[in-house]
């Protein structure tokens, strides 16, 4: 019920939107209202969650292929859905102070992907996955090709396409598994009992590791992600970088561990490699750009890098950090994009040439900012720092070379931040007319800071949905060779 | 069989309302007699039976494609009216050419001889060359019918020898005869090899499958549109049958899988690359015909595969061809909106401006398009991942990733048409919808979208 409820509600207020076309401040009021409650659903689900895997509907729809309308969610999925339903107030309330063209019409885009969204976190049938996983494309793609920046055009379409190579790619793995599954089910329970040999294994992994791997994105299946992060106008670069990336790693936990269990362990090296190295290198790139958004863009392919290393370790601190970190990440990048369009708003662009030497002028925002970057160089006490721990030790706990790796990219991580944070706000005063932060921008980052704090504290708070399914997976995945 | 001999007095019917009564009623005479048509058929679904001493079988297979075949028809004839509405002369006569077409696609579906194969592809073909020349004075509908004859009968030769191979070998024209021989000696025998090619070339050329495409661009756009519709729609569900009932009987040797694979890779790629490059909207639509056409035949490839779940190939090829129609009208309708309102232009930029004008038809048009490339959620999707499900199932995997990657290039010029309907138009453009045209767009919308949520709806 709280599930249909998760997809309705963004459904029916972006339809009535669509329909009515309200006025901008109607619009936005609408949709953040709908969002709230999607919020409140998702708090009461967390609330009420017991530790055990919940399956709230089974039942047939297209036997022929196995395609089964099979809903529910485990801690991991409860925690994305958590994350997608914390998120998406603080998206639709981006409107607010950086609006986008037709309020309306942008915010029936955004919902219809927020239900794609909680569709994708809630399913357990392989099919109906990639079926919302592909719906999600589908309003963001008009979202950037309608109100993109720069060469929207182009862009958009090697985004759309990118994905969509991926997306294909899953989708004939599905069908490949689907028919080796007891009963042609594509019950994720079913695939997982699909008895599919090594050497299947070794090509079917990468077929399927394709689709998240663009998503995320990871070396070296990332060049659609800068670009578009840049163009993409603030409110779909929320969606893309804080949700949409973390589609692939629910996917990589949700697909590879459980059904491919010996082709993952047989790449396992490699792909942390893959990982690593694109994270370093990202983060390298990240310290030499001269435009914010661009900056934060591939800080976000960085941090995701090691996200993704982190999950591929096998072991109970990886996995929980990674998936842990999501949630970090995810609100992470909402504060970083909105900052970046606060000075966007006051600057006229996104270039640190145009800033600098505002700090005096700016107080409560150099204050605030140096909060959030505290959190993106995972300063203990921040919701980061948990997360880093964890993926840091199930590295080690693998391979002390990859350790090391993560340690330097800890290390990078800092320096660019800080960089960009010098570039933006310190130097010589300059005497321009800026406005400090305003009431509305406090009410957006106040609650984000807060929850950056909280989380910090209480990590269990996150760390609790993920332990037992964590467990659950590396004990059902038989021991390896 | 009385639905064919009905819709042959139709046809006839027609013609002599032509001469004497005035030409609105000429559809809706069309539509009641093609609904009697339907009738008749729906009767005999739980009855297979033979007819003319087993030359014709109507099985469930065939009758299933003969009412989505009547049921689009119906479709196309509720556009007629408007479409026709400045023509004075000879519509009785296309409406008419359309219905015989037509019956010859319910032979094609039905044959269980060869000698009825041919036949049937020759009623379906001759009226289709008549039609496609049917604006006289235009130079590019002359062209169209008289290139359209040419290779048309040269294909038909060539089907016609293969048929006299096989019966040179056979000394029968039954398809069960042929079954069996070749169950007997099968595997390199020169003749029969030959035979069955030329059989499979001569509907390879009506399915418009590369290297036997080259009619198709320059007849869809030469043709009148609402001709195009007919047969990207309803022959196009027609020869896929012909060419099912023909697999159905011989299975698929060795020889033939090997010529059939090169002949699905050859329409996939040079279907969707050559699509990428078109701006005329009715060219993107012929091309777009051979790339789906590429994914029928590899659903036709998997014949005998282990399939999963029953998943039959005869289905499949059903709900593909009846939801590509599906999608293929309401496109032409809105094309045809569209043309009119930018004064006869057929670019991909007549669409501009459809958003701000007319939401609905721009929804509708998005949801035919995604249909078309085959995104989740619409009937396109499901008809493609069927298509992928069987030839993972006959073990062509190889085969079935290439026709993923050209999947791929076909949502990109799919969603491009998309977003030309949703850019606001350089100077404010009226679309004009009659009432009855919005009803059939319409219909085939939530056509696509029911298919696509319910495809059990549509099967054997």
């Amino acid at each position: 019920m709280e599930l249909l409820a998760l997809l309705l509600i963004p459904l029916v207020a972006g339809s009535i939107l669509l329909v009515a076309r309200p006025a901008a401040a109607t619009a936005r009021g609408l949709a953040f209202t709908s969002t709230l409650l999607t919020l409140a659903v998702v708090l009461w689900l967390w609330y009420n969650w017991t530790g055990d895997a919940v399956t709230v509907l089974s039942r047939d729809w297209v036997p022929a292929w196995g395609l089964r309308l099979s809903f529910g969610y485990s801690g991991i999925g409860l925690l994305m859905l958590v994350l997608t339903g914390v998120l998406y107030p603080f998206i639709i309330a981006t409107g607010y102070k950086q609006p986008v063209g037709d309020a309306s019409l942008v915010n029936a885009l955004l919902l219809y992907c927020q239900a794609a969204l909680f569709g994708v976190f809630m399913v357990q049938n392989a099919i109906l996955f990639y079926i919302f996983f592909e719906t999600s494309l589908i309003p963001i793609f008009f979202l950037l090709l309608r109100w993109g920046g720069e060469h929207k055009r182009a862009i958009t379409v090697r985004f759309f396409l990118y994905t969509l190579m991926g997306g294909l790619a899953l989708l004939f793995s599905i069908a490949y598994t689907t028919l080796q599954a007891p009963g042609h089910s594509a019950d994720f329970s079913a695939l997982a009992a699909a008895n599919i040999p090594l050497a299947t294994q070794k090509w079917l992994f990468w077929t399927m590791f394709l689709a998240f791997a663009i998503k995320m994105p990871v070396f070296p299946f990332h060049s659609w992600q800068p670009e578009t992060y840049t163009m993409a106008p603030t409110q779909g670069t929320m969606v893309l970088s804080a949700i949409m990336g973390k589609m692939g790693i629910y996917g990589i936990v949700a697909f590879l561990y459980p059904i491919l269990p010996e082709g993952t362990a047989y790449w396992q090296d490699f792909v942390i490699w893959l990982c690593l190295i694109g994270a370093l290198y990202a983060a390298v790139i990240a310290f030499r750009q001269e435009n914010f958004k661009r900056l934060v863009a591939y800080s976000s392919m960085s941090h995701l890098g090691l996200m993704a290393a982190a999950l591929f370790t096998w072991n109970a601190y990886g996995i929980s950090g990674g998936l842990y970190q999501t949630f970090a990440h995810g609100v992470l990048m909402i504060c970083l994009f909105y900052i970046v369009g606060m000075m966007n708003l006051r600057v006229g662009s996104n270039r640190f040439a145009d800033m600098g030497g505002l700090k005096t002028r700016m107080f409560r925002f150099a204050l605030m900012f140096m909060l959030i970057v505290g959190n993106a160089i995972s300063m203990p006490l921040t919701q980061s720092f948990p997360g880093e721990w964890l993926m840091f030790n199930g590295l080690w706990q693998l391979n002390h070379w990859m350790a090391l790796a993560g340690v330097v990219l800890i290390i990078l991580g800092a320096v660019y931040m800080l960089y960009a944070y010098q570039r933006v706000l310190l130097g010589p005063d300059r005497d321009v007319p800026i406005a400090d932060a305003d009431d509305q921008e406090h009410f957006f980052l106040v609650p984000l800071i807060l929850i950056i704090f909280l989380v910090g504290l209480f990590p269990n708070l996150a760390l609790s949905l993920v332990d037992g399914p964590v467990q659950h997976l590396l004990n059902a995945i038989p021991p390896l060779p | 069989m009385s639905a064919l001999i009905l819709i042959s007095v139709l046809g006839v019917v027609l013609l002599y309302l032509g001469l004497f009564a005035r030409k609105g009623i000429l559809a809706p005479v069309g539509i009641i007699g093609l609904l009697g048509v339907m009738a008749l058929f729906w009767t005999g679904w739980h009855i297979p039976h033979a007819w003319l001493g087993g030359m014709l079988e109507f099985d469930r297979f065939s009758i299933a494609f003969n009412l989505g075949m009547a049921a689009i028809t119906v479709l196309i004839f509720l556009f007629g009216p408007d479409y026709y509405e400045r023509m004075e002369r000879h519509v009785a006569e296309q409406y008419a050419l359309m219905l015989f077409s037509l019956a010859g696609g319910f032979i094609l579906s039905a044959y269980h001889n060869l000698l009825m194969l041919f036949l049937g592809y020759e009623i379906l073909s001759i009226p289709l060359y008549v039609l496609a020349g049917a604006k006289k004075y235009s130079l590019r509908s002359s062209e169209a019918s008289l290139k359209y004859f040419l290779l048309g009968s040269f294909a038909s030769a060539l089907m016609l020898m293969g048929v006299a191979l096989l019966y040179s070998l056979t000394g029968s024209f039954d398809l069960a005869r042929l079954g069996e021989y070749m169950a007997g000696h099968g595997e390199g025998n020169l003749v029969l090899g030959f035979g069955l090619f030329f059989v499979v070339v001569g509907l390879a050329f009506k399915v418009g499958a590369v290297p036997f495409h080259f009619w198709v661009p320059d007849v869809y756009t030469g043709s009148p549109t609402l001709i195009t519709t007919f047969m990207a729609s309803v022959v196009k569900m027609a020869a896929f049958a012909g060419f099912y009932r023909l697999i159905a009987a011989t299975g698929m040797p060795g020889s033939l899988a090997t010529t059939m694979a090169l002949l699905v890779l050859a329409t996939l790629l040079v279907g969707n690359v050559a699509a990428l490059r078109q701006t005329n909207f009715k060219r993107l639509m012929a091309y777009s015909s051979i790339s789906h056409a590429g994914f029928l035949l590899l659903a036709l490839l998997s014949h005998g595969g282990t399939q999963g779940g029953g998943l039959s190939v005869g289905g499949t090829l059903l709900f593909y061809t009846f939801t590509y129609s599906l999608a293929t009208v309401g496109l032409f309708i809105l094309f045809i909106i569209a043309k009119r309102a930018n004064l006869g232009a057929e670019h991909n930029g007549i669409f501009q401006g459809l958003w701000h004008a007319n939401p609905w038809l721009a929804l509708c048009g998005l949801a035919l398009l995604l249909s078309m490339a085959g995104i989740p959620l619409t009937a396109g999707f499901i008809a493609k991942y069927q298509v992928f499900l069987l030839a993972i199932g006959a073990g062509w995997l190889k085969v079935m990733g290439f026709g993923v990657l050209m999947a791929l290039l076909g949502v990109y010029y799919y969603i491009m048409v998309a977003k030309e309907m949703f850019t606001p138009a350089a100077q404010p453009t009226t679309f004009v919808a009659a009432r009855l045209n919005w009803l059939v767009i319409t219909l085939c919308t939530a056509g696509i979208l029911l298919l696509g949520l319910w495809p059990s709806l549509v099967t054997l």
